[in-house]
């Protein structure tokens, strides 16, 4: 056979492999494409998550369980069954959480129970977007939504995530109070409104960077424990100049146990 | 009245009524001649119509008449430069067909690559034609370069042929350099900041230059649709120019070299006679073309879909947190390799651009005649020097070569990292085992006693990082070293993996600690 007999013939079989090639890919596109985004989705929950941790966690807790008095439950079944009516929003609960996360809230739809419930007080959620003055872009907030709309199996207590058991503690943090009061602190979301250096920034109340010194200082005649422990169970005694009263939670009493608040304490007595 | 109709004159009129069509569309081959021209037989009218076609016809003037046998055997030229305007080619169609759906917005340009992911039917065959065929068409390229300079095509009467092949060569690097930057991703930001950045560094002019292309003091809006506009208009229309140009000295001018053992040593005379015959165009070449055009398509569609792992695509582009490891593309690992080498201008601008000058100038600076291997040993020489330097400074661009991570960070870096999938995400999702497991307390072996098939892979994966861990011990970079792994359930199909390293710092001696939290989702995708 000639070069160019040779070089027709196998054109014309490469160009029909190449078709059924083509075709047999084409047929599988649809389940493809679907998987490609199921992909899309799931990664979009794992960012989301890291940056609910990094960014709402402080307030909403780690895993959505809100703080009473002060942020709203994201993983609980009344927000996935009730809240849309509640607030008389049309769209979906994913563009309800979008809305509210970029645009934050000036004042709560829930007065009574969380914070943001004085006309000129601090909001009850600032703005997250960019666009507003908040850290974080739009895609990050879609994210960030989707994450949260996965708890919804969970909620409805249609799928039960098991805890792992606490791992227990080293010796030296369980016999140490302020090392346990850092637990208390952190897992209350002190950290949420307050600053401790190099543990949380909040901005909404006063920063405890150097609280144990201040504490003795304030209130002639009352020590500095004193002062801390009547500050958490009543907030309004004595109310930082520039900020105001009723925005703390003034249940904290009813929320932690005698121990923990001496661990608090303790804790915050530390802070130099 | 049908008796009126002569049937034989009727025939005839339509056969030259249809001679003549054919003819008007083909630009002056006649119907018999064409059915000659696709049996590969020899011309039947005379002169040779053939070569009329190629001054009545624009498409085929463009082309050339014939080349010398001698110079088209696949040894000579292994098609180089063919393959090269075959994947620009490959580029233009798939690259046109993703600008449908591609937006070049920060805001919308890493959904619009999601949706042709995930919506656009074929749109991730195109997404990965356009990217393979962007590598193929640099090295294609950079072998192009390479065989014309050591066949010595260079010399002589294509000197200003190779002068045009090195701006394409330019060009081709900067079609890919600025296309890098489209999918905004991590990778793409980062490696397209760097390389601007290289601008910068230019002694005249840099900061402007910088400014210029990246339309502000970082890269953001201005800068990817400065980048987009540059890799689908101005590039693409300088490439068909000087490709026009470089390709027409070849058809038209001086065609391709005949390998030079055929030019410079005297030949039997009837070797000489064949090997200096013409090899028309129509049919041979032309047929040839296609024939090539075709396999081109086959190997790069069955490659495409059966061996490629798809075209990268990290998370989107986040201009506050700078990724661990960032990489240049990989052809451009030898400019990394020498900014590593020293000063960022010496050697990231002024040396590179030396480089491309010495190219320009090579047809004038190497002015021995011969071709011929033998009697062109220094050329030859530098030839392969340059190569193997080459090789060497892509080497040393390599993250790998001469960039410090600490330890703990490297550790978790390397068993889950920000991107891509590494071993911790290989780990099939069912056996990742919530618990807490510590190295060197925790048996690796029977990790999952509740789990029918237990956990292979997760039991590899934590023998792994424990080992890690000692080696690092050992190696007094984490002296006391601690390693903890937690795996908890967070949500429906989504899991919480902390990675926790603490050890003494050796200066300060206190305790120090680095964590990484990395969630995992059932439906997370890859291999």
């Amino acid at each position: 056979m000639s070069r160019f007999n040779l070089e027709i013939t196998l054109g014309a079989v490469l160009v029909a492999v190449t078709s059924i090639v083509l075709i047999v890919y084409g047929l599988n596109e649809p389940a493809r494409m679907a998987r490609a985004e199921e992909e899309q989705r799931a990664q979009a929950i794992e960012v989301g998550a890291g940056l609910f941790e990094s960014n709402c966690s402080g307030c909403h807790g780690l895993k959505g369980e809100g703080i009473p008095g002060l942020c709203p439950p994201l993983n609980d079944a009344h927000f996935f069954t009730n809240r849309l009516e509640e607030v008389r929003w049309s769209g979906s609960l994913e563009d309800y959480i979008i809305s509210t996360v970029a645009g934050g809230r000036l004042v709560s739809t829930r007065p009574d129970r969380y914070a943001g419930n004085t006309p000129l007080g601090e909001p009850a959620m600032p703005p997250w977007s960019e666009e507003y003055g908040g850290p974080l872009r739009l895609d990050q907030i879609r994210d960030i939504a989707q994450f949260i709309v996965n708890w919804e199996s969970t909620a409805l207590g249609e799928v039960v995530i098991e805890e792992l058991p606490t791992p227990t503690p080293r010796p030296e943090e369980a016999e140490d109070p302020v090392a346990r009061g850092r637990i208390v602190y952190n897992e209350r979301g002190c950290g949420g409104c307050h600053t401790i250096e190099g543990l949380s920034a909040g901005i909404v109340g006063p920063n405890l960077s150097q609280v144990g010194a201040v504490a003795g200082t304030r209130v002639p005649d009352q020590s500095a424990e004193d002062y801390l422990r009547e500050s958490i169970l009543n907030p309004n005694a004595h109310v930082v100049e520039g900020f105001q009263p009723n925005i703390m939670p003034q249940n904290f009493g009813e929320l932690i146990s005698p121990e923990q608040l001496s661990d608090l304490v303790a804790f915050l007595l530390a802070q130099q | 009245m049908l008796k009126a109709v002569n049937f034989q004159d009727l025939r005839q009129k339509l056969a030259v009524a249809l001679d003549n069509r054919v003819r008007a569309i083909t630009a002056g081959l006649g119907i018999d001649e064409l059915r000659n021209v696709l049996r590969g037989d020899p011309p039947v009218e005379k002169p040779n119509p053939r070569y009329k076609v190629h001054t009545t016809s624009f498409l085929f003037h463009i082309r050339p008449r014939y080349y010398q046998k001698g110079s088209t055997i696949l040894s000579h030229t292994f098609r180089l430069g063919f393959f090269t305007m075959f994947f620009f080619m490959v580029e233009l169609v798939t690259g046109v067909i993703l600008m449908i759906y591609y937006v070049p917005t920060p805001n919308a340009a890493y959904q619009s690559i999601l949706q042709i992911m995930s919506e656009v039917p074929f749109g991730n065959l195109m997404r990965d034609l356009h990217r393979l065929g962007a590598e193929a068409m640099v090295i294609f390229t950079f072998l192009h370069m390479l065989r014309t300079y050591f066949t010595g095509s260079y010399k002589k009467e294509r000197s200003f042929t190779w002068l045009t092949g090195v701006v394409l060569l330019g060009v081709t690097l900067f079609l890919s350099f600025f296309g890098y930057l489209l999918p905004w991703d991590q990778l793409a930001y980062w490696a397209v900041t760097i390389g601007t950045s290289m601008a910068e560094a230019a002694p005249i002019g840099g900061n402007e230059l910088n400014l210029l292309l990246r339309g502000a003091p970082d890269i953001g809006a201005g800068g990817l649709l400065r980048a987009y506009l540059l890799h689908v208009i101005l590039l693409p229309l300088v490439a068909i120019l000087v490709i026009s140009i470089h390709y027409y000295k070849v058809a038209r001018e001086h065609g391709i070299s005949l390998p030079a053992r055929y030019d410079e040593i005297s030949l039997p005379k009837e070797v000489e006679k064949e090997v200096k015959s013409r090899q028309d165009y129509l049919p041979d070449l032309f047929s040839h073309e296609i024939y090539l055009t075709v396999l081109g398509l086959f190997i790069l569609i069955v490659v495409t879909i059966f061996f490629y792992g798809g075209a990268p695509l990290e998370h989107i582009a986040n201009p506050q947190q700078t990724p661990l490891d960032t990489k240049a593309p990989w052809y451009f690992w030898w400019l990394q390799g020498m900014l590593k080498l020293g000063d960022k201008s010496l050697m990231g601008v002024i040396l590179p651009s030396l480089l491309v000058v010495l190219l320009f100038a090579v047809p004038y600076i190497d002015r021995n005649p011969s071709r011929l291997f033998v009697r062109r040993p220094v050329a030859v020489a530098i030839g392969v020097m340059f190569v193997l330097t080459l090789i060497m400074l892509s080497y040393m661009g390599l993250p790998v070569y001469g960039i410090e991570t600490p330890a703990a960070t490297r550790i978790v870096q390397d068993m889950a990292p920000e991107e891509g999938m590494g071993p911790l995400r290989e780990v099939p999702y069912d056996q990742l085992q919530t618990g807490i497991y510590i190295a060197n307390e925790t048996p690796s072996e029977n990790l999952c006693p509740e789990l029918d098939f237990g956990c292979p892979k997760l039991e590899e994966f934590f023998e792994t990082y424990t080992e890690r861990l000692n080696a690092a011990i050992e190696s007094q970079d984490l002296p006391n070293g601690e390693a903890i792994m937690l795996i908890e359930d967070w949500q429906e199909n989504l899991k919480k993996v902390t990675m926790r390293i603490l050890w003494d710092d050796p200066e300060s001696g206190e305790r120090r600690e680095y964590f990484r939290h990395i969630y995992i989702h059932k439906n997370h995708g890859g291999e």
